[in-house]
């Protein structure tokens, strides 16, 4: 009895789902903080500027039209919101969870007490870079390693699920070790993620101080696969050096075994992000992702996210970018890794070729091996 | 099993109907052809479901019981098992179990 008599099913079957699941949302364009590496801001293709409570939550409403179940709040610093209790009021009464990302500092009894007493809270992100206030402060300011911890611990006493994104650079890929151990037995989280300062925002400006070099990707390759199995199932990472590590082992592996492709290889596979969530600047924007943010697809409130979603054509190019095979670049000819290769993120790859539909530079394997580097 | 929401309802001097009725703050997100993904933000819960479960998803308003349920099943969809009754009332015992669905309450 699978077919309801109403003509419904005979209709058109769409190959994406009828909204997003999930939005990322730039609930603020201000910031407490001018981190060195930020990918945020020195955008040039982003208006910084903040919108209404209104605006928003007028916006959320239609968010909860759809269905959709889960919104993360980023910004900027989204704790920066003198309103944020009242966004959180109307995520909740739309029948949403959210998650925060947050660099910790602003983060107070009050707010903490708020977010736990929704019962939506799936987690806060806080950033922290280092084991100490020198390593961490080096390139997010004086003081915020101290606010982030603090912040931190807020989050713990009101048993809100609190996270924390490790970003590596140059500045704490030698304090590795010592963060692991910090966050992991003396603050005790479960868990932490891990990735990498990339190529975008303000980090274009301050590169040359702060993007790992080979021998620096060596070294934190080699200690995250390290410190993975001193805490198995406790640091994560879906880009920067641990991902690669990993990825990039499996498909020398597979090279060196002459293996099958991946059943992703040998495309412009990553990510799927757009089949999934979609994106929303400060200023209102509907993008991508924040990675994509000069991609403007439409204005919230004005626009409708569904027809967005499902029949922009810039945002189902997107989608099919994963029919691109890797061999149709000059980039790739020749590369043995192509049958186990995604092409990695498009966002860093506009960041570093200007092209959206290009396999990642910073992400291949056999640049990487050709400049010295080895996943052994 | 159907009287999993009597407490979160908190409707102590009522009396249960057999008429199940959807929790409100669940959401049926219409995912791909028909089918569904029930979604309850309090608990991140999710429950897949197909195009028939939706249908009984949207008709369980407090006022029909199982068997008019099912009655509407059989005149909307082709091919009705006969035991669409047992089917039926196993799906909504599983929402009931997962906090989804509670039993209506009326007045003693």
């Amino acid at each position: 009895m699978a077919e309801e008599r109403t003509g419904k099913s005979e209709s058109k079957k769409s190959q994406v789902m009828r909204a997003p699941r999930n939005l990322d949302i730039e609930i603020t364009a201000r910031c407490n903080l001018r981190c060195r590496y930020c990918y945020f801001f020195n955008n040039p293709a982003v208006e910084y500027r903040d919108l209404s409570t209104d605006e928003w939550l007028t916006f959320f409403d239609e968010l909860g039209s759809l269905g959709v179940m889960s919104v993360t709040l980023a910004g900027g610093e989204p704790f920066l919101r003198e309103d944020l209790s009242i966004l959180l009021k109307g995520i909740v009464r739309n029948r949403m969870r959210f998650s925060f990302l947050s660099n910790g500092i602003l983060i107070g009894d009050e707010i903490a007490a708020c977010i736990a007493s929704t019962g939506r809270c799936e987690y806060v992100q806080v950033s922290v870079d280092g084991s100490c206030p020198e390593i961490h402060d080096s390139c997010r300011g004086q003081g915020s390693f101290d606010g982030a911890i603090r912040g931190l611990r807020t989050l713990q006493r009101h048993q809100i699920n609190a996270t924390v994104r490790v970003t590596i650079h140059r500045n704490n890929v030698h304090d590795l070790e010592n963060i692991a151990h910090f966050l992991l037995d003396e603050l005790g989280l479960p868990a932490f993620g891990t990735n990498a300062a990339g190529y975008m925002g303000t980090c274009r400006v301050n590169a040359n101080d702060l993007l790992l070099n080979i021998e620096e990707r060596k070294e934190a390759m080699a200690t995250l696969l390290r410190l993975t199995a001193k805490y198995p199932d406790r640091i994560s990472a879906s880009a920067g050096p641990l991902a690669e590590g990993r990825v990039w082992r499996r498909m020398e592996e597979a090279r060196v075994q002459g293996q099958p492709a991946f059943y992703n290889g040998g495309r412009l596979t990553a990510c799927g992000c757009p089949s999934n969530k979609i994106s929303v600047r400060a200023d209102g924007a509907i993008v991508p992702c924040n990675m994509l943010t000069h991609i403007t697809l439409g204005q919230i409130n004005r626009d409708s996210l569904t027809d967005i979603w499902q029949y922009n054509p810039v945002l189902n190019q997107l989608r099919s970018r994963h029919t691109i095979p890797l061999t149709q670049f000059e980039f790739c000819a020749g590369c043995p890794y192509i049958p186990y290769c995604t092409g990695n993120c498009p966002g860093l790859a506009y960041a570093l070729t200007g092209q959206v539909d290009h396999p990642s530079p910073d992400a291949c394997l056999r640049r990487f091996l050709e400049a010295g580097g080895s996943i052994s | 099993m159907l009287l999993s929401l009597l407490e979160y309802w908190g409707e102590q001097s009522m009396n249960q109907t057999d008429r199940p009725i959807a929790n409100p703050i669940v959401v049926l997100r219409e995912e791909f052809d028909d089918w569904a993904v029930l979604f309850n933000p309090d608990t991140a819960d999710a429950l897949g479901t197909n195009p028939v479960g939706v249908a009984i998803w949207k008709r369980m308003d407090g006022k029909k019981c199982i068997e008019d349920i099912v009655s509407e099943i059989r005149t909307n969809f082709e091919d009705t098992p006969d035991n669409a009754f047992a089917e039926i009332e196993a799906f909504v015992n599983v929402l009931a179990e997962n906090g989804f669905v509670g039993l209506e309450l009326e007045k003693r």
